[in-house]
């Protein structure tokens, strides 16, 4: 039954297909071109949100593709996604965080997500849709979010005040936990008061830094993974962290006297930022996927039971604790006057040596 | 016409047999060794673009105090591991060698049994055990020793735990090399010792001992060469002061921000030493033996 096409046959059919193109525009070619897509979605995310746990996340877009289910690789950190990127790892979706946004932005690496094909994307927290923006373009689609702040026990520690300062306090020796992220340095230089924390001069980069080299004698543990936090945390080995939302709604859970304390330096807020790798092979299960994970059925599901915020607006989660600790009423929960919104740092490899050597001290 | 047969066969059988292992070897050891130089001169980067040969890093290594500094605390402690393990499987090297127990092979599969289970749950064991409320500070305030409002906190996360840890974890292994250079010992020189009025002690010291020196030698490089490059035990229980060149090494290729080039002096210094020390083993192992 096979059949050869002419050479006029063919013309006419590249005629019509012209025609097609002018009569439905970029967009129209654009979805037939997409009609197309095969395979499995190329997922690279943080272990959690796989097939490990994460599955309510992305459950509508499986139902829809049940072909095309999501194969994920993990990443530990963006830095550990960075490496693998360059070492020819194509996943069609990733998740660096905000303080990423302009460096993956103007790396090559990604392309801008197209919003008129999210369902989901008008009820996404404005501030965090900026965030995901540079150039006008939305190279990130804000998802999950939170903070980093202080965890306290109030039945073992006095704070002398409401302030980063309390992490780097000798009256708590041996009791107290750092994150293990040159983002230390940032909080540094918070709580030196410098104006761009994220763009230290060399001279404010030392300063911080020997701030946290002379602090590290009272630190315990530098964790990097949060049950390695909740585990020493919530067997008295610690006393104080720097930590998330989540962390504090978990040492409730297990009954301890906690505090999660707003330092008066202002806390940290980061957004997790799904990007589309440039030359993707499948864009628009890729848009169909991040629209799943932006849905309000997902927020909820993220927000009850990973205990991190989610950007969209509607969702709203079981319990009250986790809507004090995000404040979630307050669509200005990440932004100035209440939060920095973690940011670009120029000179990241700078940081991240100058990090190393703290720990190396 | 036989022997020149025999000698072809030699000359083909020989490449043959060795030109597996060989080229396993270029492959998969020499050339990712190579590689990693590579790195550590800035010629390979992560980042594409261009990239020319630079000494950038290993200056950098050479002069950082810090770099240096963890490194020699990772050796100290890998001292103190090797040492101390050294010291717990010799006697029990020594018993299942010499006492004459029928069972010796039995007991020794005992002695390795725990290499049957994770390596990681034999050392997040240790987390029950060590924690505040772990077994032995709930036995301390069982007893009375300690207040349970005051546990003994510097048993986790802690210098002494990555040494307490990693010396549980070799102990087995460590006692098989010590077991088979006492286990080939020559009795007959122990009873030519006590012909000779030797107490045991001095049987021991004089006989026993030196002839198992190689075994003892053995083990200890086989503790030391990984331990210093560890870093599994220390990110589990090591916490702020466990922390260790290895961790450094890990990190520097994979959180903050990529540092190939860095990570890669640290390793090829590591690799370098631990060469080196492998070299000064080998000798010492090759002098005994032409003694």
């Amino acid at each position: 039954m096979e059949r050869k096409l002419s050479r006029e046959e063919l013309l006419k059919l590249a005629a019509a297909g012209g025609a097609a193109a002018l009569a439905t525009g970029p967009v129209g070619l654009a979805r037939a071109a997409l009609a197309a897509e095969s395979g499995r979605l190329q997922v690279l995310d943080w272990a959690g949100y796989g097939n490990d746990g994460g599955q309510s996340m992305f459950a509508a877009y499986v139902k829809k593709y049940p072909n095309n289910k999501p194969q994920f690789t993990y990443m530990t950190n963006e830095s550990d996604a960075l490496a693998k990127l360059h070492a020819g790892l194509r996943p069609d979706v990733f998740r660096p965080y905000v303080g990423w946004t302009k460096y993956f932005a103007t790396s090559g690496l990604v392309q801008p997500w197209d919003p008129k094909l999210l369902t989901n994307f008008k009820h996404l927290n404005p501030f965090m849709v900026k965030a995901g923006q540079y150039n006008g373009k939305q190279y990130g689609i804000p998802d999950d979010w939170g903070f980093d702040a202080i965890l306290y026990r109030s039945d073992k520690v006095k704070p002398k005040a409401k302030s980063w300062s309390l992490i780097f306090d000798d009256r708590y020796k041996g009791k107290i936990a750092w994150f293990d992220d040159l983002n230390m340095l940032t909080v540094a230089g918070l709580y030196l008061g410098f104006k761009n924390p994220w763009n230290q001069t060399d001279a404010q980069l030392k300063q911080s830094q020997n701030l946290l080299k002379s602090k590290k004698k009272n630190v315990r543990l530098i964790w990097s993974s949060e049950t390695n936090l909740w585990e020493a945390f919530g067997s008295g080995e610690l006393w104080i962290a720097y930590a998330w939302p989540n962390d504090w709604v978990q040492m409730k859970k297990k009954g301890l006297k906690v505090v999660y304390m707003r330092p008066k330096e202002k806390p940290i807020a980061w957004v997790g930022m799904l990007m589309l790798l440039k030359g993707s092979p499948r864009p628009k299960l890729a848009h169909a996927y991040v629209d799943a994970w932006s849905s309000a059925k997902s927020g909820k599901w993220l927000e009850d039971n990973y205990g991190y915020g989610h950007a969209n607006t509607l969702a709203r989660p079981t319990s009250s604790d986790l809507l004090r600790a995000l404040q979630l009423t307050n669509p200005r929960a990440v932004t100035l006057p209440n939060a920095y919104l973690d940011r670009d740092i120029p000179r990241r490899a700078v940081y991240a040596r100058m990090w190393e050597e703290v720990k190396a001290a | 016409m036989g022997r020149s047969q025999g000698s072809l066969r030699g000359h083909i059988a020989t490449p043959a047999l060795l030109g597996l292992p060989v080229a396993w070897l270029i492959a998969f050891f020499v050339v990712p060794i190579v590689i990693v130089g590579l790195y550590s001169v800035d010629v390979y980067s992560l980042f594409p673009g261009a990239h020319g040969f630079t000494l950038g890093a290993w200056h950098g290594f050479l002069h950082s105090s810090v770099y240096l500094g963890l490194f020699w605390k990772s050796v100290k402690m890998a001292l103190i591991v090797s040492a101390v393990v050294v010291a717990l499987a010799y006697p029990v090297a020594y018993y299942l060698a010499l006492s004459g127990t029928k069972r010796k092979y039995v007991l020794l599969l005992v002695l390795i049994a725990p290499f049957l289970t994770s390596y990681l749950l034999r050392v997040l064991a240790w987390k029950v055990i060590l924690g505040n409320n772990g077994v032995l500070n709930s036995f301390l305030a069982w007893t009375g020793i300690r207040s349970a409002n005051h546990p003994l906190s510097q048993l986790l996360y802690s210098r002494f735990a990555v040494i307490l840890v990693l010396a549980y974890v070799w102990v087995p292994f460590v006692a098989l090399p010590i077991f088979v250079s006492l286990d080939n010992l020559d009795r007959r020189l122990l009873e030519a010792a006590s012909d000779l009025y030797a107490s045991r002690w001095q049987a021991f010291l004089r006989v026993t001992f030196p002839l198992s020196l190689p075994g003892v030698v053995a083990a200890f490089f086989f503790v030391f060469i990984p331990t210093v490059g560890e870093f599994v035990t220390p990110s589990l229980v090591g916490g702020t002061s466990g922390y260790m060149y290895g961790n450094q090494i890990a990190d520097l290729f994979s959180t903050g921000f990529p540092d190939w080039e860095t990570g890669s002096v640290l390793a090829l210094f590591l690799l370098g030493v631990v060469a080196v020390l492998t070299l000064c083993f080998a000798r010492f192992t090759q002098a005994r033996e032409a003694t």
